[in-house]
């Protein structure tokens, strides 16, 4: 069945794609779809005019001085394949490689996760932890702002109609000489592929040569409105070794970070739970190295 | 009634046009306006894989692309793989391994392990590359030893 829509423009440059955006109060721009089409099949968005971004060369990943850019139509797939996303931001390629399936890797995009403003996003905890930010364009101009700020609440983004995220900057951060890092995103669901995260976490730990953290980041998926930093938990380890009693204080600290609610998916208990074990094996695994 | 668009496109290597409503899903394009039945409409949230096309080589839930996003793409559907008496090799290994049942996934499966054997790459893989085709009658095991043997009858016919 169509998908309902009066009309789809295909641009070929950011410039026409926003104009084509501000024309229209009920214009939504579609990149790989694989979000918007079933919301639009549902009735969950609507659109008038649906404008593609397929043209317009915002696919591919660039390293700059001190960032790596992907572009906001770069596909999972191109991530989780990326030599150097897999090297600096490996939670990022890792969660790439755990949305929905293969099929869908290959059509959804960063930024699409992104504008589609869904708590369980899985390339949100990444960028949290890599404290990313994006580059979003309209008619009016361009504008940045951290992922931390993007998601307002399920389905909702600080994106304004007439807004395009073209891309996505993640800041390289290289350990001081001696430390390692341990850098992990995991997702719990009923299996493994094609599921929606029930609960996920990225967590980035830069260890010292004595064993204490230098720094430690940790964000979880699906266990709030929007996908969250865990910062309490990040203050309770906060120079500590991940030995028995800090994983314990994390535990009971994460409690504070997250607000799960019960949904189709699980009960907020379970994902209380959930959240704490997946924080303790991220912390047993920054021990281990 | 919104205005129809124009889509053109490579589809099984032949140039196609369409004359087609906006909304159009690649879907609807491949089955109703293009005849070509072999993809499956089965959960049309692209979460069964019964509808897998090749965009441009690689696997994608043609009931989740805008038939507007491929023109000016390539297409393949199960129809431009292979064909009675010159099957794909995957097709080939399905019928020899029995990865085959009521056949409403097949065709879904075979485009997408016929994108795994394109790409090349380890078997390891292979699993995880089909988990995104849902099967409800043979299970899993028939349709990756099909894929396992048929990556290693094409690694054991590549020239050294």
């Amino acid at each position: 069945m169509d998908v309902p829509v009066q009309e789809v423009i295909r641009p070929a440059t950011i410039a026409e794609a926003l104009a084509a955006l501000a024309e229209r109060e009920d214009a939504r721009p579609i990149a790989g779809g694989t979000d918007l089409m079933v919301q639009l099949r549902d009735g969950r968005r609507r659109a008038g005019r649906l404008v593609d971004l397929g043209r317009l060369g915002l696919a591919g990943i660039r390293r700059t001085r001190d960032a790596i850019e992907v572009g906001a139509a770069t596909t999972m797939d191109a991530i989780a394949a990326s030599a150097e996303i897999k090297r600096s931001f490996p939670a990022l390629a890792s969660a790439a490689r755990q949305v929905g399936a293969w099929p869908i890797q290959c059509r959804a995009t960063l930024g699409g996760n992104l504008a589609n403003g869904s708590p369980a996003a899985d390339t949100a905890p990444p960028l949290l932890i890599a404290e990313a930010s994006v580059t979003i364009a309209s008619a009016a101009g361009t504008r940045r702002l951290r992922v931390a700020d993007l998601f307002l609440g399920p389905g909702r983004t600080a994106l304004t109609p007439g807004e395009l995220v073209t891309s996505v900057r993640l800041p390289l951060d290289e350990p001081a000489p001696g430390e390692r890092v341990v850098e992990r995103f995991t997702k719990v669901g009923p299996r493994r592929e094609q599921v929606i995260s029930v609960v996920s976490l990225a967590g980035r730990a830069v260890i010292r040569p004595d064993g204490t953290f230098a720094l430690v980041r940790l964000a979880f998926g699906s266990v709030a409105p929007v996908p969250v930093r865990a910062l309490t938990a990040e203050r309770a380890l906060a120079g500590r070794r991940p030995d028995a009693a800090a994983r314990r204080d994390a535990a009971r600290a994460v409690q504070d970070d997250i607000a799960p609610i019960d949904d189709v998916r699980a009960p907020a208990r379970y994902r209380r739970i959930a959240a704490a074990v997946l924080l303790d094996r991220f912390l047993q695994e920054a021990a281990r190295g | 009634m919104a205005d129809r668009i124009t889509i053109t496109l490579t589809l099984n290597g032949e140039r196609r046009s369409f004359e087609t409503a906006p909304g159009r899903r690649l879907l609807d394009l491949v089955r109703d306006d293009a005849g070509l039945v072999g993809a499956k409409e089965g959960c049309g949230a692209g979460e069964c894989g019964a509808c897998t096309v090749l965009l441009d080589g690689a696997p994608v839930a043609s009931c989740l692309v805008l038939a507007a996003s491929a023109d000016g793409h390539e297409v393949v559907t199960v129809e431009g793989l292979g064909r009675a008496g010159a099957l794909h090799p995957f097709q080939e290994t399905l019928v020899t391994h029995g990865g085959v049942q009521c056949g409403f996934c097949t065709p879904g499966i075979a485009v997408t392990g016929a994108a795994v054997l394109a790409r090349g790459g380890d078997a390891a893989d292979h699993a995880r590359l089909l988990a995104g085709n849902l099967c409800r009658c043979t299970g899993y095991a028939k349709v990756v030893e099909a894929l396992d043997d048929a990556a290693a009858k094409e690694a054991a016919d590549a020239p050294a």
